[in-house]
């Protein structure tokens, strides 16, 4: 399953740089999908992989919502790191749908991927508009 | 359309003056980063405006080959100062 | 509208790029560029897309490759940029 969606990521990358649908550009296409390496390693789950991907796309117009939320809050922010339960760590498009979805957002960064005693999570700078009384920033 | 890419340009020099002043070898990074991004936007806005396809394929593909180089770069320097 | 696209572009460049020339911490530095440089030239490059339409594969393209790109780019900064007993912990 994992091939056969990274062959129509290819093709329609493909497709989008040549602009042309004709069958002869189309057969070139997905030759090409085919014959480029793939990635090898153990057969990984399909459902998780497509969840986060929708998670990554509604994570662009959620984007917008948090600069304009950074934005009115002037220049008062507070800074904390938090953690939050990742995926499976073997699994690497998940890993990688899950960490494009977290750093697109401007509230949070993703610093790193650890395994600790309650399962993988990962360690996440926050950047948040201050509400209430001033508190210590954490370093 | 000019004053929106005198402005782009004006944002241009932002982060060029952050690296000409002395500074941490991270803020280096992020501000060729931001360059990089910037001057291929310029590109394509250019391209539009003068109706040229050949300068917008050439933003394109520098926008969607991206900083590479930066990220390797990045990666190397981490493990230089370990 | 195109116009007004590019405008906003525009204004969250300079408000993401400004805090490069303050002092402040490394990371939030890099929270408001990505808001610039992702976000900003986003809607940038959407505002493009609304003036010349005809073009659309190429836009695409570009947008897919700017927001990948430069997200991507964020997270390896903060990561390599902290020591190494942070990515430890």
């Amino acid at each position: 399953m994992v091939f056969l969606l990274s062959c129509l990521f290819r093709l329609l990358l493909w497709t989008l740089l040549t602009a042309d649908l004709s069958g002869v550009n189309l057969a070139i296409g997905v030759g090409l999908a085919l014959l480029l390496p793939h990635a090898r390693g153990p057969r990984q789950p399909m459902a998780p992989a497509l969840r986060a991907l929708w998670r990554s796309l509604i994570a662009v117009p959620l984007a917008y919502g948090e600069a304009l939320a950074l934005i009115g809050s002037g220049d008062r922010e507070e800074e904390s790191w938090i953690e939050r339960p990742a995926g499976d760590p073997r699994h690497r498009l998940l890993i990688f749908l899950e960490v494009l979805a977290i750093t697109l957002t401007p509230f949070t960064i993703v610093l790193g991927l650890s395994n600790g005693p309650r399962g993988p999570h990962y360690t996440i700078h926050q950047l948040r508009p201050r509400r209430g009384k001033p508190e210590e920033v954490q370093p | 359309m000019t004053l929106l890419l005198w402005g782009m340009v004006l944002a241009l020099l932002i982060p060029i003056a952050v690296v000409c002043r002395p500074c941490s070898v991270w803020d280096r990074m992020a501000a060729f980063g931001s360059i990089a991004s910037k001057v291929a936007l310029i590109t394509m806005v250019v391209a539009v405006l003068r109706g040229d396809w050949m300068l917008g394929l050439v933003g394109a593909i520098s926008l969607s080959a991206g900083n590479a180089g930066m990220l390797l770069l990045a990666n190397l320097l981490r493990e230089v100062e370990r | 509208m195109s116009l007004l696209f590019l405008g906003a572009g525009l204004a969250l460049w300079f408000w993401g790029t400004w805090p490069l020339l303050e002092q402040r911490s490394y990371l939030s530095k890099l929270h408001k560029l990505s808001v610039s440089d992702t976000l900003g030239s986003g809607l940038m490059l959407l505002g493009l897309l609304l003036r010349i339409p005809s073009q659309w594969p190429l836009l695409a393209l570009a947008l897919l490759g700017l927001v990948v790109w430069n997200t991507i780019f964020g997270y390896v900064l903060a990561r390599c940029s902290q020591p190494a007993e942070v990515n430890q912990r």
